[in-house]
């Protein structure tokens, strides 16, 4: 017990630590702590609104609900780092601490925290409206405790088995893509049931009759029987979790003493690429051919490309249904696949963090700043001018107006323009570090989300205002409007520019403090 | 004798802790420096303030005579740099970072490939060369870090504890190629904390102590017939004869069960 004392108050202690001195970090826990709040608060509630549904669609209910707790729990922590703050078991490995020592401390660590709370109240909102009965209270309770545990310790169990894979590079960079990929594939049943097959009602009893033996499927049964059978449901459950909790302590023991073995790094091509063949020498021509390699080789970049990419197909998938096969279709989806590529551009400097030194050392004015912006906005251009064109023209012809191809594309490459001129002022007005993440262990530098936030809305209201002058004549069916896009998108891109490079000289020792936090 | 580094009153405060109270730090052109001092004492704030990368609460800094804040172009070009901590730019290779380096100074290509291939050489770095720099070891990155400092023929090189972490042969690597420098009348200025280090390579030296300059001048005179080490712990006030007041259960056995658990 004073194991598990001891180790709640090092995490608040951490929780605390984090926070002190730093008004963005403070504000930062504040929002999450709001979300979180009103998260728990209202799944506490619709739960709740179960008991006024008939018995058997509630208990299907709680069954799915439950399951995807369980899943979500065991997926998210490897997609979201930021949101999994739980200690790092290496910097424990030299303490003498027995093994169950440990792992109450370590489980304890896990639950003590903000979302882990949330949850438990939802869970509790699904007793509160399935349970009928003192039996089914009688058992409800330790049956959302049992779900909650399962919960904590499957999650901890899959990043600890997996950590000798994150701790290495190659390991990281595949993740970080990979993650993206379950991302869409979570998508794959919305974008099913949005075709509409089969009524909702019998669908949600077919599912829960297939989860219904499942672990977190035997716990709302539970609840909502409250019989022998439900007692017996959560002895195997108690008998899984300590199983589980096992394999996550032998698992942690084995990834303590298991070195890092990824200094075996290949080598790469020697080659500096086409880029270098038709620009001049000179300084631009080496950011853009570094900007190019990093867009390769970098996981956050290659994350931020293929999610824009991902977004694009599935809002044409979603739109070109809902809006039927309206004229202005490819159009407006190239300009959203234009922004969605630019608005990784509006933290230029976030992803080179500390790095980024070496170019502040060779900057002495205002000019080498401007090179250095047009260098990426130029390799940017290089990849997405011509992935734009594929999208005018594979936009164009799945909605059947081939005649659109030409102003999409000629739109798409101005809200390109605009996006990236935009991108350059929010980049050293806004900027932040974006933490190399992908460790399962080292959380994300918190209370940067309000920053990035602020950041993001501000680029998306610039480009809006920004925008109007194509917008609105376009939306008039002023068509020839487009031939003038691309030349107001790169008005707009050295105009964006101009004005970064002014701010951002001047306060370069302060970007380089914001964009070297926490990473 | 000319000065390569001059600060007057340089100042910085984070919040309501002083990190540098007023440094007036001098460096005579051509000399090996050692800027030392324990932990915390405001060595890396100094640096980082001299080569534009903090900006200073008050006090100027000079370099070659060009006021830092004032003249960026003329000092940027003329200093080199190895900061703390050492984040590069990972997803390069070796190669490809010297090669960006240089040429994001404006060095034309050939140039930089030919700096950079002997450069790489020198620094035992060549099988190394196209591996990623996010694989290097400490002693592989303070040796990338210093090749990529060195590339625009600085006249004044900024180190910020080039030696920590670094294996004796990779140590004897950087040593040498600094001693080279300095010898063709260039200025280092390295912060350590290693006395016996600062002893052997330096012909200067400046002491600080939170977030003074204690000393500085020649090796000799601030040392004063005494070991550096014994100098600089009367400096900064080391230990005072009192350090075996407490501590009486160090060391001593103890039978107590469990203890071994």
């Amino acid at each position: 017990m004073t194991t598990a004392l001891l180790f709640a108050q090092l995490k608040l202690r951490l929780l605390a630590g984090n926070l002190r001195g730093d008004l963005q970090r403070r504000l930062g826990f504040v929002f999450t702590l709001l979300i979180a709040a009103g998260l728990a608060v209202l799944g506490f509630f619709l739960m709740s609104l179960l008991r006024l549904a008939p018995d058997d669609i509630a208990a299907s209910l709680v069954i799915v609900a439950f399951t995807s707790f369980l899943i979500s729990w065991m997926i998210v922590p490897l997609l979201a780092f930021g949101l999994d703050d739980t200690l790092d078991p290496a910097k424990l490995s030299l303490f003498p601490l027995r093994t169950r020592e440990l792992a109450v401390g370590m489980f304890t660590a896990s639950v003590t925290g903000v979302w882990p709370v949330a949850t438990l109240i939802v869970m509790f909102g699904a007793l509160a409206g399935l349970a009928r009965g003192p039996g089914g209270l009688l058992l409800g309770v330790p049956a959302v405790l049992l779900q909650f545990a399962l919960c904590v310790v499957a999650s901890r169990l899959i990043t600890t088995s997996l950590s000798s894979a994150l701790r290495t590079r190659r390991g990281r960079d595949v993740l970080g893509v990979a993650a993206l990929l379950v991302v869409v594939l979570a998508q794959l049943p919305n974008l099913l049931m949005n075709r509409g097959f089969g009524d909702p009602e019998a669908m949600l009893h077919q599912m829960a009759a297939v989860l219904r033996w499942t672990p977190p499927g035997m716990a709302a049964h539970a609840i909502a029987d409250g019989g022998l059978v439900g007692l017996a449901e959560l002895a195997g459950m108690a008998a899984l979790v300590v199983l589980l909790g096992w394999l996550w302590i032998k698992a942690l023991s084995r990834a303590l003493v298991t070195p890092d073995v990824s200094t075996q790094g290949a080598s790469v091509r020697k080659g500096s690429g086409l880029a270098d063949r038709f620009l001049p020498d000179e300084p631009l021509a080496a950011v853009v051919i570094k900007e190019l390699k990093y867009m390769r080789r970098e996981p956050r970049f290659r994350v931020g490309w293929f999610s824009a990419i991902v977004v694009t197909i599935a809002l044409s998938f979603s739109l070109s249904r809902s809006a039927g096969g309206a004229e202005g279709l490819p159009i407006v989806l190239t300009s959203v696949g234009a922004l969605m590529i630019a608005l990784q551009a509006g933290n230029a400097f976030g992803i080179d963090g500390r790095s980024m030194w070496m170019n502040a050392v060779a900057f002495g004015d205002r000019r080498a700043l401007a090179t250095d912006l047009a260098g990426r906005r130029l390799a940017n251009a290089l990849i997405a001018v011509p992935l734009l064109a594929v999208i005018a023209v594979a936009t164009g012809v799945f909605t059947g107006h081939p005649a659109m191809i030409v102003p999409a594309a000629l739109a798409g490459w101005g809200a390109l323009g605009i996006g990236l001129g935009v991108g350059s002022v929010t980049s050293v007005v806004l900027p932040y570090s974006v933490p190399e993440r992908m460790n399962a262990f080292s959380g994300a530098a918190p209370g940067q989300g309000g920053l990035a936030f602020a950041s993001a809305l501000g680029a998306a209201f610039g480009v809006l205002l920004l925008a109007l002058p194509l917008v609105v004549p376009l939306a008039f069916g002023l068509l020839w409007v487009s031939a003038l896009a691309p030349f107001y998108g790169l008005l707009a891109e050295v105009l964006g520019r101009r004005l970064a490079s002014g701010i951002g000289y001047a306060r370069l020792p302060e970007l380089l403090a914001a964009i070297s936090k926490g990473s | 004798m000319t000065t390569a580094v001059a600060t007057h009153g340089l100042y910085k405060r984070y919040g309501r802790q002083i990190a540098v109270a007023g440094v007036d730090l001098t460096v005579p052109a051509g000399s090996f420096a050692g800027l030392v001092g324990p932990n915390g004492a405001g060595k890396t704030t100094t640096l980082s303030m001299i080569t534009g990368l903090l900006r200073p609460d008050g006090g100027s800094a000079e370099v070659d005579g060009f006021h830092v804040w004032r003249d960026p172009v003329e000092v940027k070009a003329r200093i080199g740099v190895l900061p703390e901590g050492l984040r590069l730019f990972e997803r390069l290779s070796g190669r490809e970072l010297l090669l960006y380096n240089g040429r994001l100074r404006g060095i034309p290509k050939a140039d930089v490939k030919q700096r950079a291939d002997e450069l790489l050489a020198v620094m035992d770095l060549s099988g190394a060369a196209d591996k990623l720099v996010v694989d290097y070891s400490t002693g592989m990155r303070k040796k990338i870090g210093l090749a990529a400092a060195l590339l625009h023929n600085p006249s004044v090189l900024f180190l910020d504890e080039p030696f920590e972490g670094v294996d004796p042969v990779s140590a004897n690597t950087l040593t040498e190629v600094l001693q080279r420098f300095t010898a063709s009348g260039s200025t280092v200025i390295f912060s350590s904390h290693v006395m016996d280090l600062v002893e052997r390579l330096c012909d200067w030296v400046s002491v600080m102590s939170a977030g003074h300059i204690v000393a500085q001048g020649p090796l000799a005179d601030v040392r004063g017939g005494r070991s550096l080490n014994q100098a600089f712990l009367e400096l900064v006030g080391g230990p005072r004869g009192t350090g075996n007041a407490g501590l009486s259960w160090l060391g001593a056995k103890t039978a107590e069960p469990g203890a071994d658990a």
